[in-house]
């Protein structure tokens, strides 16, 4: 593959394109795209929380708003990011100052399956209260 | 022989690649405290302007609250600064890049200081 004649873009996309790649790969573009997603999430909750200068009157109503099932879902949507780039993170850490760097491929799938069981927990939750 | 994923898990050791785990771990903490207080304590998981108001003017609040703002903007922008270095940038233009992004980071504290401060006081 000719990557010296491929534009700048095209390299740094790279990364995004899993085909035939191994489990690590997947763990890599997966702590991207959650990453990504939550700097994204960051600054919309920045902007959100400037209505509280609006006082009660600009606050109040759309707290009414964000207790829909909706939002419920999209707030569900966001601890699942957390938990799978928070675990994803925390192997990537462990394997970076040379701990369990044997076990990596165990250890993703034991903490995604432990980010699963807690994104079903964090559902209920959510939902329930 | 390495591959591109070897690589990719134990990483080079960088200023930036030391700070983004040591916020990531403190997130970890600071982000369940904030859930934990802003959703799981207040009532239907979510606080009305006077409650809002009320919870924000406690100093050890407010203390963490900032404290959570600065990590998780650092820890933003470094994630933001890795995946603009992956368009191989030259060492000037990623001198710059990371620049603009301090430029971005302490505006967004500002901005966080200043709304906090414009709510509390």
């Amino acid at each position: 593959m000719a990557m010296a004649q491929d534009s700048k873009l095209k390299r740094a996309a790279h990364w995004a394109d899993v085909r035939g790649r191994g489990l690590g790969m997947w763990a890599y573009v997966l702590n991207r795209v959650t990453g990504i997603g939550l700097v994204v999430y960051l600054y919309i909750h920045l902007v959100v929380l400037s209505m509280l200068t609006g006082g009660p009157a600009a606050w109040d109503p759309f707290i009414k708003v964000v207790r829909s099932p909706l939002f419920l879902g999209l707030d569900v949507v966001l601890i699942s990011g957390w938990l799978i780039h928070g675990l994803n993170g925390l192997r990537v850490t462990l394997t970076g100052v040379g701990l369990g760097v044997r076990a990596q491929k165990a250890m993703f799938v034991g903490f995604m399956a432990l980010a699963a069981i807690g994104i079903v927990a964090m559902a209920l939750l959510v939902f329930r209260s | 022989m390495a591959t591109q994923a070897d690589r990719i898990t134990a990483p080079a050791p960088s200023w930036g690649w030391f700070l983004q785990a040591i916020t990531g771990l403190a997130l970890v903490v600071l982000l369940a405290v904030h859930m934990v207080a802003q959703h799981f304590v207040a009532a239907h998981g979510l606080r009305d302007y006077a409650e809002v108001v009320a919870y924000l003017r406690n100093p050890l609040v407010t203390a963490i609250e900032l404290l959570f703002l600065v990590t998780v903007t650092t820890h933003a922008l470094l994630g933001v600064r890795a995946i603009v270095f992956d368009f191989g940038l030259s060492d000037p233009a990623e001198k710059r890049v990371t620049w603009a992004l301090w430029g971005v980071g302490v505006l967004t504290v500002g901005y966080g200081v200043w709304l906090t401060w414009t709510i509390i006081r």
